[in-house]
């Protein structure tokens, strides 16, 4: 039995963990504690932080002084994690690994590959994303175990958090990297649901502020992507019962592009006068613009105009080669307000094409940098699950993220959404509002997590959700085909949208003939937007709501017995583990059963 | 030996040789010094100077917030808009870095130009009050007004020196194009 229930938000900017005792009793809300992460602030400084910034930083030969990168638990790690990564990955960002998770649902490469940093230098030994995920995990668990030597973090129950809209394969990579950093089999929680969770465990009454019938819309803007939940609320025997419902597409853009996208607007403005700012002035002015955003847009009426940016000089000359500027709430609220958030209409269509000013090699940034706008396509895509026509109308809002500790944007948000609903003839949305909000928007997701580990084992309520994705496999139609053509596809639904953890669905009606000995693959498609396709039903036509992943195998194993069968014939199962993860099987008539694997070695080409 | 002879014998040997006559300081249980003899040399920890630490703090106001570029920098032909634009950046990384590895405290917490009382029993401990202006002559005064609250530390949170030459407070930067 553990002692503590651990939450791990392990995000693509910055991690946190927090855990609560497990002998809490039976009480609703456990009390849950955020953990200070030991971690390198400088050269030989170690400082305990809440944060563990998830940057990796491969040094180089000589480049630090003997033992000034000792952590408590090893006295001479390979690789700098966290606060000193970070600040060091400025100076030299050849050898910085940044935005690892961002990899892990990439389409069109291999996230088990050293391919990270993307820009280092020749000679500099590179590492996977997956390898990064892991060194993230093994900081926590390290630090964790040397402040916790009686309950090490292999026996504990923990809870790892991903994106809502991460794909099962995504997903299964994060359960590996947990498993090389030493952790025990962890399960695996939507973020926008641990906001949910974190909500509930701060408020005393939630029970009063929510009834049957409410739909809950979850926002939640992490660093680097941008997530949408919908959570209904029903009523049980007397009980309120949660069920999420929707789970938005997965948006590659969050609170980092938009900070970014200020810094490069200031910048303009010395670059004019001066030379081009050097890495040093440029993150410097990075930092103020993100400060500037949440001074000028806090949505106090009294907040200044504009506020000033200082470079200080590079050299010695630090007065006098300061340069001055100064940024305009207009300017800054034109920039991220209308450029991130645009007030549009419920049927706004986000743009496929794109943008350059938001790419950076090898990541593919969200093409069309409007939240609001995927919002729109979120609600009316999800309208099927919740029953009405036109787009779902969420009675309440909750936000979370540290992007919106401007408050500006927060209001904005609410604006653009109630005007839909206004628009329709629908009461505006209630925010859901917990006392400390402001202080923890950055570890909610934690806190959240680490409350729902008490919620499984009974204490509290749990969200019903399941699968957030119908998955599909791809068949090969059996007309003739067109010579230079492939054979039109067929989609095969194999894991229907919700399936719950710990359940499963068997595919009696259609057989595979899979050869002994040889790797058979399928081609794997996923839609989080068509939720009603039963386990079974074949899609004869794959459209632009179906989207491919990345395939998956089995490889039979040759038999050792005198009866050599060549083919055999399968069906396939689907279930759900009880940790959330998906899994899918060949089933031969005898019993024997192979499990599919998810190949990311072949994703896609783009 | 008489003490007239004694008396007599040391006075001049003491004015003319310098050292009391051996046979006359034992006498008197006088004994030379004799070296002591060594102690085991303790195991050789780290040397670290008594200044190492004053450096190190130099260091870390350096890296973290610029203090000695500023203070070394020549500022009198900037105009006062650049200085101030510089100094109010400058002073909120000190601030910052300051605090992160000491927390100050006023030594007297109370509002500067108020009436403090004292203990007009006894002279103040002069390390935390200075008596200044119209100091009662056996330095005791009933209280008087609160000119400087006075500053103390209360705790000091330095990293330990590891193998750097804390000689260096910064290093020269070299940016490879």
């Amino acid at each position: 039995m553990s002692q503590f229930i651990v939450g791990i938000d392990l995000g693509t900017t910055n991690s946190a963990l927090a855990y609560a005792s497990t002998d809490g009793g039976s009480t609703e809300s456990p009390e849950v504690r955020l953990f200070s992460i030991p971690q390198l602030a400088n050269p030989g400084e170690i400082a305990e932080l809440d944060l563990l910034p998830s940057s990796l930083y491969i040094p180089g030969p000589n480049e630090f002084v003997e033992g000034a990168l000792a952590l408590p638990w090893n006295s001479a790690p390979p690789y700098i994690t966290g606060q000193l990564a970070r600040a060091r990955g400025v100076e030299n960002a050849g050898r910085l690994v940044n935005s690892a998770k961002s990899w892990l649902s990439h389409q069109t490469s291999d996230p088990t590959q050293p391919l990270l940093p993307l820009s280092a230098p020749e000679g500099v030994e590179k590492i996977s994303p997956l390898e990064a995920s892991t060194q993230y995990l093994l900081h926590l668990r390290s630090a964790w175990d040397a402040a916790h030597p009686d309950a090490k973090l292999e026996n504990q129950s923990v809870l790892i958090t991903v994106p809502a809209s991460f794909d099962a394969a995504a997903r299964d990579l994060t359960q590996r990297a947990a498993r090389q950093a030493g952790y025990p089999e962890v399960t695996i929680i939507e973020e926008p649901q641990a906001a949910f969770y974190a909500w509930i465990a701060r408020t005393q009454n939630w029970r009063e502020q929510v009834r049957p019938g409410d739909l809950i819309l979850v926002v939640d803007i992490g660093g680097g992507t941008t997530d949408f939940t919908l959570i209904t609320v029903t009523e049980e025997s007397g009980e309120l019962q949660l069920e999420r419902v929707a789970v938005g597409e997965h948006l590659l853009l969050g609170g980092d592009n938009m900070d970014l996208a200020a810094a490069r607007f200031a910048e303009q403005q010395f670059t004019k006068t001066a030379k081009k700012l050097d890495a040093i002035q440029f993150h410097s002015l990075w930092q103020q613009a993100r400060a500037a955003k949440e001074h000028l847009l806090s949505g106090d009426p009294n907040a200044p105009d504009e506020q000033p940016l200082t470079i200080l000089g590079r050299g010695t000359g630090v007065v006098g080669g300061t340069l001055r500027g100064k940024i305009k709430r207009d300017d800054i609220r034109n920039l991220l307000l209308e450029g991130f958030f645009p007030m549009v209409e419920a049927d706004a269509v986000p743009q496929r094409q794109r943008r350059a000013a938001l790419m950076e090699v090898g990541l593919n940034y969200a093409s069309d940098p409007a939240v609001t706008k995927h919002l729109a396509q979120f609600l009316r895509n999800a309208a099927g699950n919740t029953g009405v026509g036109g787009f779902a109308r969420p009675t309440h809002l909750l936000l979370n993220g540290g992007v919106l500790q401007a408050g500006a944007i927060e209001q904005r948000l609410f604006e653009v959404l109630n005007s839909w609903l206004r628009a329709a003839g629908f009461p505006a949305v209630t925010e859901l509002r917990s006392e400390s909000k402001q202080a923890d928007l950055m570890h909610a997701v934690a806190h959240g997590a680490a409350y729902y580990g008490g919620a499984r084992t009974g204490r509290g309520v749990r969200i019903r959700g399941g699968v957030a994705r119908t998955y599909y496999v791809g068949v090969e139609s059996s007309m003739p085909a067109v010579p230079g053509l492939p054979a039109p596809m067929k989609a095969l639904t194999v894991v229907p949208f919700g399936l719950e953890e710990g359940s499963r669905v068997e595919l009696p009606q259609r057989k595979f003939a899979l050869v002994v000995g040889e790797p058979a693959e399928f081609r794997f498609f996923s839609s989080v937007s068509r939720k009603g396709d039963p386990p079974g039903a074949m899609i004869e036509e794959v459209g632009d709501d179906i989207e491919e992943l990345a395939p998956i195998e089995v490889f039979l194993p040759p038999h050792t017995d005198a009866v050599r069968e060549e083919v055999v014939p399968v069906t396939l199962e689907s279930n759900v583990t009880e940790t959330g993860m998906l899994e899918l099987w060949c089933v031969a008539a005898d019993g024997r059963r192979w499990k599919l694997e998810f190949n990311v070695r072949e994703r896609l080409a783009a | 030996m008489s003490r007239f002879s004694a008396a007599f014998r040391s006075f001049f040997s003491i004015l003319f040789s310098g050292i009391l006559p051996e046979d006359i300081a034992s006498e008197f249980g006088f004994t030379k010094a004799q070296p002591v003899p060594a102690t085991p040399p303790p195991p050789p920890a780290p040397v670290h100077k008594v200044s190492d630490g004053a450096l190190q703090m130099l260091q870390i106001l350096q890296r973290d917030s610029r203090l000695i570029d500023f203070l070394m920098e020549d500022i009198t032909g900037y105009a006062d808009d650049q200085i101030g634009a510089a100094v109010r950046s400058l002073h909120a990384d000190c601030r910052a870095t300051l605090s992160r590895h000491v927390t100050l405290n006023p030594v007297m917490d109370a509002v500067e130009g108020t009436f403090q009382k004292l203990d007009a029993t006894k002279a103040p401990d002069p390390s935390r009050i200075k008596l200044i202006g119209n100091v009662p002559a056996n330095g005791k005064a009933p209280g008087g007004t609160l000119r400087h609250r006075g500053w103390m530390v209360a705790s000091v949170n330095l990293p330990p020196l590891g193998k750097q030459d804390v000689s260096v407070v910064a290093p020269a930067e070299i940016e490879v194009e």
